[in-house]
This record gives C-alpha cells, structure tokens and sequence, in this order.
C-alpha cells in the first residue's frame, strides 16, 4: 500500500510543486510542549472517532440521542461547523486572490487548504448521519426532490468541492490566472450552497423560531466570522505568536474586517431576538426567550462568539493580534454553540400540544443531549481536520512563495 | 382517483386506544412509545380541586393530516415522499435515505422511524393494507366503538365523509400554516 501511495505521490509531484515526504518525515516536529499537547490530543480524538465510529455502524442511530420530537442533534450541528468553517475561509481567500485586496493575499492558499479540510471533515460527519448515504447518492441523482433545500444543497456542496479543488490545484502551481477564474466559480457556488443550508431551517414552515429568510443570511455572515478566526489559529499556530512584520499587516487587516463582521452579526443578533420575541407568534416568542435565558447562548454564542473578540479589537484597533489567537480559539468555541444551537433550537418547541399518553405529562420545551458515541465522532473530527491540515502543511507550499 | 379524507367527531371520542391498536396490528407498526402512526392528544382537566372542570378534559385523537400542501413531500431530497394519485401522501422505504428532513418539517410530529426497514413511515390511511384488499375503511375507523372517524372521498359529494362535512361545522389544525389537512374535526 505504501508502495502504491508513493507512485502516487510521484504523479501528482509531476503536476503541483510539493516537498518530498515520506512518512518518517511527515511524522517528524519540533517537540515542543505545545506541539505535543496538540499531537496528543489529535491522537485521542483519532481513537475517539474510531470508537464512536464503530459503535455507529454497529448500532445505527440508537447509538444516538436523538428521538422523534428531536430528529436532529450533534451530528448535523457539526456537519453546519465544519461547512460554515469551509464557506467562511474560502470567502476570506477569494478577497485577497480573486478580489486582489493585496494585503490579504497571504493567506489566499492557506485558506483554501483550510477549506477543503473542513470540508471533507464535515463531509464524513455527514456520512456518519444519513441513515442511507450510498442511497443518497443514487436517489439524489435519479430521483431529485428538485423543491427541497437538502438536495440543492448537496448538489452545490458537491460542485463547490470539485471547483475548490481546482482552485486549490491552480493556486499551488502558481497559475493565478485560472486560479482566479475557479476561485470565482467556488466563490459563487460555495455562497449558494451555504446559504442554502440556511435555508434548510428557513424553509421550515413548522417552525417559527427558524423560519424565514434570517438564517440563510446568517449563515454567511457567520461563515466569515468563522472564517476570520481560523486564519487566526492557523497562522497563531503556525508562527507561535512571533508574527513576521508582512503577516501583521495582514492578520490587523483581517481584525479589522473581524471587527466590521462581529459588529453586523451582533446587530443580526439583537434584531432576530427582538423580532422573535415581540413580533406577535406565541410559540416564536416562548421559544426566543427560552433561548435568550440559556447558558449555551449568552455565554457561548454571545460572550465568546462575538462580544469577546469584538472587545479585544475595538479596543486595540485591531491592532492586538496575539490577543486575537486566543479570542479565536474561544471564538471557535462560540461558533459551535452558534451551529449547536440552531439545531437545538430549532426544534425546541414541541409540535404536539397536548398529553399523549397516560401518566405523561403535557410536551414542555424537548430536551435533548448528546450521547456518548455522538460526542466521540463530533471530537473525532476535529480530530481528522487537524490531521489533514498537518499533513497538508507538511508536503505543500502553502504561502503566496514556495519556500 | 380519489381524493382521500377524513373527518373526525372528537369529542365522541373516550380515549380507549383501540384505533392506536388497530393500527399497529393493522400497519405492522412495531411496539415502543415513540413508534405510532396514531395517537389520542388528552386536554387536561382545568381548574383547582374542588373547583374542577369537568367538561375542559377532551381528547383529541389525530394521524398524519394528509396535507395536500404537505411540508414533509416538498422537503424531501429524493421524492421519497410523494402523493398517490388519491391524494394520500406515502413514502416510498426504498428511495428513503433517512436524512429526517421529513420529521423536521412536519408540523404535526406525524412521523416516526420504522426500525426494520430503517426509514421514516407515517400514516397511509391503510392505502397499502385495508383499501389495497378492498376495503373501504381504514382500521382506526373500522375498530372504533363511538365511531369517532369517518374515512371517504372528498370529491364525491354522496360520500358520508362529504355529506358530513357540508352538514357540520369543522376545523383543521395549524391551519394557518398554509398545509390544507385533510383531517377534520367536527365541531
């Protein structure tokens, strides 16, 4: 199999510039505490995925803890992190590769390569959520429910990977031209079917408190939010916080438009609860104020998902980019409570009204938590993105000059 | 072709579960609390003792509402949810990937995931049992003792449930989501 792997790494070195690794190598780093507190915890997360894998295919979706009234749990919120991660940095790429703002230009490759790993992470966590995916691609193709958000948004999800790949193919040979051409077309298909997964919530007449056209937008704006705070932990991690004078520019530039995104999502914020809650809809209202009242929201989505970071860069100007790192690691944070509590929240409001068995009393808000195996795959994907980064970072020149 | 309803005289109904047996027995539904196609919806009696009201315990029995403008069918990716030409909306197990996109988009938690086949079911008005034999009534109706459903065509004006229904007033649930169910309840 080795053999076999390196005979293809031999072709594709023909057609993009690479280092040449073999696997000794590509298992080799500087041992370092931190390098090895992230390597082992990738380790554990690489088991972890394993183990909750297994229990999955062995047990099905008893494996989870999702039930009738909550048909949807971790599983989906983390496929919307792992493809909002995707959308938000291949967005932030195409500013500085195909929109040529010159001083986020850096990035432009790493991004890419950031937003393919994410998306193949979320890709797999998907799988591991559809009860029949192999039927999904044959019936997704043969038998097109041309009305509904989920199809359109596989489709699009499925071109965005093909032309991202392309993008990512011209970007490392240096072939800015057709880069720039591909980046368009992922730019655009990638919008599309992010926003489309907005719309998988906002085209639930069943429930108020995501119907609409809210989330779709949403779902952008936070994609760059997301976006933004990778580029920060992957350039934090990459230069350790010693930032060359170039990146610097680079990554208070990037604050600066962190700053602008976090500003118009804590606008979105306020207005969506302010609707909710006094636009008139009973259910809508009762379900906003559940959510206003709940830990996961006001600390996780607001504190550190937006207020946080928005804090440290209004007061520094942007200026305080180390500082930034660690808001983007508690930002990433807030980010999955943004993902996890949509889902929840979505269908926190029970469909049925009254008691439907004896000794049961009447539905209340449904609770739902994730079980042990959900938990598992969720941390065995980051788990799998760290290590398709690292292994990425290891044979590919990923910033704007090969090394 | 048909155009297939039904019309429910609830507050006739006594909260016996027969129609909830018959179903599973009928439909093959597998035992378990969360595995029902059909279920009787109990109002609590108002009021504190010794002040209680009587009269404000009612049951509500209900099934999928056989929307005509069913969130479940628009919704789902591979048209494994489609109407039959008598307008009652089924699913096809074989096309089903069980993305749950359906039981996210039904207003009347109406369904459930069948576990032998592994894919989402719901009420069919016995399309594929009782009215594929023959029959003409489903088997909640056909078992229940104070004849609380009426099962029939909507678009021929001699049928009982169409006779019923010019002749009582009635109403649908969630109506003011645009669904069009095509389960009644006479007032």
């Amino acid at each position: 199999m080795f053999v076999l792997a390196e005979k293809g790494m031999k072709i594709i070195e023909r057609f993009i510039p690479m280092r040449h690794t073999d696997i000794r190598e590509l298992l080799k780093f500087e041992k370092t505490p931190l390098n090895l507190l992230v390597a082992f915890t990738t380790l554990v997360f690489l088991v972890l995925f394993v183990v909750g894998a297994t229990n999955y295919l062995i047990h099905g979706h008893h494996a989870y803890g999702v039930t009738r009234e909550h048909p949807w749990g971790l599983m989906i919120a983390m496929y919307i992190f792992f493809v909002v991660s995707s959308t938000g940095l291949c967005i932030m790429s195409a500013i500085g590769h195909v929109f040529e703002v010159e001083v986020l230009e850096p990035f432009a490759k790493r991004a890419i390569h950031g937003a393919l790993v994410t998306l193949l992470s979320g890709f797999v966590v998907i799988f591991l959520e559809i009860g029949h995916p192999l039927k999904m691609m044959i019936y997704n193709t043969i038998s097109p429910g041309l009305t509904s958000a989920i199809w359109g948004m596989g489709v699009l999800y499925s071109l965005y990977l093909i032309f991202i790949v392309i993008e990512f193919f011209f970007l490392l040979r240096h072939d800015h031209k057709w880069a720039k051409r591909f980046g368009i077309f992922g730019l655009v298909v990638g919008v599309a079917a992010h926003s489309n997964l907005g719309a998988v919530f906002g085209f639930l007449v069943a429930r108020p408190v995501a119907n609409g056209i809210y989330y779709p937008l949403y779902f952008i704006l936070s994609a760059m939010v997301t976006g933004c705070y990778l580029i920060f932990l992957m350039y934090g991690f990459k230069y350790k916080l010693n930032f060359p004078p170039e990146m610097q520019k680079t990554l208070v530039a990037t604050s600066k438009i962190l700053g602008l995104l976090l500003a118009i999502l804590l606008f979105f914020e306020i207005w969506r609860m302010l609707t909710a809650i006094y636009g008139g809809m009973e259910d809508r209202a009762e379900t906003a104020l559940h959510i206003l009242k709940s830990s996961p929201f006001l600390v996780g989505e607001i504190l550190l998902g937006i207020v946080i970071p928005f804090l440290v860069i209004l007061l520094s100007n942007g200026k305080a980019i180390r500082t930034m790192v660690f808001a983007s690691l508690g930002g990433m944070v807030g980010i999955f409570f943004m993902r996890y509590d949509l889902v929840h929240d979505t269908q926190l409001y029970p469909m049925q009204t009254l008691k439907l068995r004896e000794y049961q009393l009447p539905p209340s808000f449904i609770e739902y938590f994730p079980s042990t195996t959900e938990i598992f795959i969720a941390l065995g994907a980051i788990g799998i993105a760290i290590t398709l980064y690292y292994i990425g970072d290891k044979i590919l020149y990923l910033e704007t000059d090969p090394d | 072709m048909a155009n297939y309803g039904m019309a429910l005289d609830y507050k006739n109904c006594i909260n016996c579960k027969a129609c909830e047996v018959a179903c599973k027995e009928e439909n093959g539904v597998q035992l378990g609390a969360d595995k029902h196609r059909i279920w009787v919806g109990v109002k609590e009696i108002e009021g504190l003792w010794p002040n209680l009201s009587i009269a404000s315990s009612t049951f509500e029995p209900s099934q999928c509402q056989q929307c005509e403008n069913a969130p479940c069918q628009e919704v789902c990716p591979t048209q494994a949810t489609h109407y039959t030409k008598d307008g009652v909306v089924m699913v096809d197990a074989d096309k089903c990937i069980l993305c749950s996109y359906c039981m996210e988009a039904c207003p009347y938690d109406a369904r459930y995931v069948k576990e032998d086949t592994m894919t989402v079911d719901k009420c069919t008005f016995c399309s594929d049992t009782r009215l594929l034999r023959g029959e003409t009534t489903t088997a909640c109706q056909a078992t229940c003792p104070t004849k609380v459903r009426t099962f029939g065509d909507l678009d021929d004006p001699n049928s009982e449930i169409s006779i019923l229904l010019a002749h009582r007033e009635h109403r649908t649930l969630k109506t003011h989501l645009g669904t069009k169910p095509k389960l009644f309840y006479l007032i």
